[in-house]
């Protein structure tokens, strides 16, 4: 809440303007603020194109930096991979993983929840900050 | 499909080196191999009980969607760039 809208809202707890009168007041006042400028939540769902990772690190004491870009028709194109994969494969995998502790079913993963994953990246970003290390992923 | 393919790479004495790959001319000229590797990708398909219209479709929309991809590195004076138009 800014300033000038807390300061109407006390006058009228105050009793020092009617309901009518802060209402006028608070319409005003919304006419009169400029418009917010686009951010990168302002960008219309669904419309991002590009999956981003940035990473800003020093290692040995120089900076290091990896920026990379993927278009998220090709994460699309790569999810469709998974139903190429040969059964007798994917029971192969899963033996391993339960073997590492990862009791994880690669069969029931069918590639139209994993087309929903990538359509939902849109939403997400994740950012790590570490004292020498940065970490961003986000679309664009 | 996939246009152009640039590699810069930047060396500690600074000088860059860039290469610009131009992707069709250089798929028709290798087409003899490019023919050979999708005979042998349907063979293996085959042999795994994979469509082969699937996969190849599914190759395909691969190589479609790969313009766009950057792929940038840095470190110190060293830099490799990646990039796919």
């Amino acid at each position: 809440m800014n300033e000038q809208r807390k300061d109407i809202l006390d006058m009228l707890a105050e009793g020092r303007i009617t309901v009518v009168e802060a209402e006028r007041l608070i319409v005003a006042l919304e006419r009169n603020q400029p418009p917010t400028a686009p951010g990168p939540d302002a960008r219309p769902k669904g419309t991002a194109k590009y999956l981003r990772v940035v990473v800003d690190a020093v290692e040995d004491g120089e900076p290091a930096r990896v920026n990379v870009r993927v278009p998220l028709q090709l994460l699309r194109a790569g999810v469709r991979l998974a139903a190429l994969i040969p059964p007798q494969a994917l029971g192969k995998v899963n033996a391993e993983l339960n073997k590492s502790g990862m009791p994880f079913d690669l069969t029931q993963l069918k590639p139209e929840q994993l087309e929903a994953l990538v359509d939902h990246l849109d939403e997400m970003t994740v950012e790590v900050d570490q004292p020498d290390a940065t970490v961003r992923v986000f679309c664009e | 499909m996939p246009q152009l393919l640039t590699v810069r790479v930047e060396r500690p004495d600074g000088r860059p080196v860039r290469v610009r790959v131009p992707v069709l001319p250089v798929i028709v000229v290798l087409s003899p191999v490019v023919v050979l590797v999708a005979l042998v990708a349907a063979v293996a398909c085959l042999v795994h009980r994979v469509s082969v219209v699937r996969a190849f479709g599914t190759g395909w929309r691969i190589v479609s969607a790969l313009p766009g991809t950057r792929v940038d590195i840095a470190q110190g004076r060293t830099a490799v760039l990646v990039a796919i138009r």
